[in-house]
């Protein structure tokens, strides 16, 4: 049977999140991506699946509080800059967004 | 013996006695953490100039542990052990090494894990692979593969680690020590980096379960910068352990621990499976009422494909903010998408490129309902199906997957169809949050094997109990890797 994964939909399920693939890395995905989805095709197998609740999360008894609406103090900004390659004073360089 | 290869109690002792001084502490440790990095490259950061601390009536005071790297540590290099945050140094500490800190701990390295802990197997680190302190020809499995290795070698008689699938509890079965998850939620995960934010669990790696009750005592309790964690007060791992385990109920799985099942056995899976029955035998010597149970096959073997969907799925989602933009370094491009897909084409090793592309078909519009929330769905019913069986039986006793370690050779991240559901049975603990621990059982060809116990959500006292009750009556509490010459 002919494989529904080609290297270009492997190469766009990559790229939609940002990720480029090299021809190795493709190669190696798009190998063994039959077997994978026949895996994951197991969860299907499972009789009358479809009546079943989606569980998101462990536990189903979580408490929320919301919490005093208090000021507390921040991380400094030094800190923060410790991280960045390149800043001036307090000003960081980023990207332009906005054409 | 070394300090650093006993237990907890007994470190803490020699520190009250003056017999030993925080400082001989920490330079055994560091000692020993260069030795363990030149042979088996446990770690991403040795802290050469960490500061003595006092030694006061908390047992973790003063002794030296380690700090898988998804931990975040403030002023401390933090990556992960990925490419994409190589220099990155938080602005803050993640509250439970926050709370290991108040008690007088004292970190003294970085594990490797693998990249993002989205690995099994320990190879997949930026700093390269960990090897098997008992065989270096062998994997510690992933994904807190450093810490596992470290704490096997007398590094520290613990160090930290985080579990998704199973990235605690396997590690320590092939390095021959303990891990232990407590339920989930019992310990806050503000400050680890996320991978699977429904499945993952911060956890320890020691050489005994009352290491990992003091350890997990210190480390818990309920913090408002994490909504899922729960008030544990009442909960005292330590305290409550006693070794009676008289009326206690366990019980197995037939379909994952009948040789019968498995057809093309190896001769290592045929020896686990009838050490782990020799095992069980010892848990009726000891008073411990256990049963055979059946569950249907068709639902074991989609645990490892459940785990797969909702981690791979999750994880696209946790990892969108690494844009090399507010974290890492920056990517070059003539726009910010293009830096973006450069900095996540560079940074990302192959397996956890491999791992982003099966999120991102399990989420495409047309596979979201088949796969993702199937997914969810199964995962319901084995929570559901575990569940059932609490209300009969203190705990499900099982084996750790299929043999000791594997070879590094040809260990890519696979499913073998066969052993599949034995391999991955413990993801279960993670669908449920159950609380879940490993505990050394054996050894074949020289090489540990292990047991796994996993109990109801928050009876993790229970828990550690029947393991302690059983480590108490094996002999392999404690124990430090030897490299083995076999064959």
């Amino acid at each position: 049977m002919k494989s529904k994964f080609t290297k270009e939909v492997v190469d766009d399920l990559a790229d939609k999140l940002l990720i480029g693939l090299t021809e190795e890395e493709n190669k190696m995905v798009l190998d063994e991506f039959d077997i994978i989805d026949q895996n994951i095709d197991m969860i299907n197998q499972i009789p009358n699946i479809n009546e079943v609740e989606p569980m998101t999360h462990c536990l189903d008894d979580f408490e929320y509080e919301l919490r005093e609406d208090v000021i507390e103090e921040s991380i400094s900004i030094d800190e923060l800059l410790q991280n960045c390659d390149v800043y001036t004073d307090r000003e960081i360089e980023v990207p332009t967004v906005v054409d | 013996m070394a300090y650093m290869e006993k237990s907890i109690e007994e470190i803490h002792e020699a520190l009250k006695n003056k017999e030993v001084t925080s400082k001989e502490l920490i330079e055994e440790s560091i000692q020993k953490s260069k030795e363990v990095q030149k042979k088996y490259n446990a770690f991403v950061s040795i802290l050469e100039d960490v500061e003595e601390a006092e030694v006061t009536d908390h047992l973790l005071s003063a002794i030296p542990y380690g700090i898988k790297d998804n931990y975040s540590t403030k002023g401390i290099l933090s990556t992960g052990s990925s490419n994409t945050l190589k220099d990155y140094i938080p602005f803050f500490t993640a509250t439970a090494i926050e709370n290991l800190n108040k008690k007088g701990a004292v970190a003294v390295n970085k594990t490797v894990m693998d990249e993002f802990g989205m690995g099994g197997t320990g190879t997949t680190g930026h700093t390269g692979i960990v090897k098997n302190p008992w065989d270096p020809s062998r994997m510690c499995a992933g994904s807190s593969a450093g810490s596992a290795c470290a704490v096997a070698t007398g590094v520290y008689p613990y160090a930290t680690g985080s579990d998704t699938g199973d990235s605690i509890r396997k590690p320590a079965a092939y390095c021959g020590i303990v891990g232990y998850k407590p339920t989930y939620g019992m310990i806050s995960r503000y400050g680890l980096f996320p991978f699977a934010s429904s499945l993952d669990h911060c956890g320890v790696l020691t050489r005994s379960v009352k290491d990992a009750a003091i350890v997990v005592d210190a480390m818990k309790g309920i913090d408002k910068n994490d909504m899922t964690t729960w008030d544990s007060k009442d909960i005292h791992l330590y305290d409550s352990i006693t070794g009676n385990v008289q009326g206690k109920k366990v019980c197995y799985i037939k379909e994952l621990c009948d040789i019968k099942q498995y057809p093309n056995a190896s001769e290592e899976l045929k020896e686990h499976l009838k050490n782990f029955h020799q095992q069980l035998d010892l848990c009726k010597t000891i008073g411990i009422e256990v049963e055979e149970i059946s569950i249907d096959s068709k639902l074991l073997n989609a645990i490892a494909s459940t785990y797969v969907v909702i981690s791979c799925a999750e994880a696209t989602s946790n990892m969108s903010n690494l844009t090399g933009i507010i974290f890492g370094p920056r990517g070059e491009g003539d726009n910010y998408i293009d830096m973006m897909k450069d900095y996540r084409t560079k940074g990302f090793s192959p397996l956890i490129k491999r791992r982003f592309v099966i999120g991102s078909y399990v989420l495409q519009a047309q596979n979201k309902d088949r796969y993702f929330h199937n997914a969810q769905r199964v995962r319901r019913l084995l929570v559901d199906t575990w569940k059932e069986l609490y209300k009969t039986y203190d705990a499900i006793i099982l084996p750790v997957g299929s043999g000791p370690a594997k070879y590094l050779d040809g260990s890519l991240d696979m499913l073998n169809e066969d052993t599949a559901a034995l391999e991955e049975h413990m993801q279960v603990g993670n669908f449920g949050g159950f609380p879940s621990i490993t505990i050394p059982d054996g050894f074949i060809n020289g090489l540990p094997v292990a047991l796994n116990i996993t109990g109801n959500c928050y009876d993790d006292e229970n828990i550690l109990n029947i393991a302690y009750a059983l480590e108490s009556n094996m002999n392999y509490k404690g124990q430090i890797a030897k490299e083995v010459n076999h064959g």
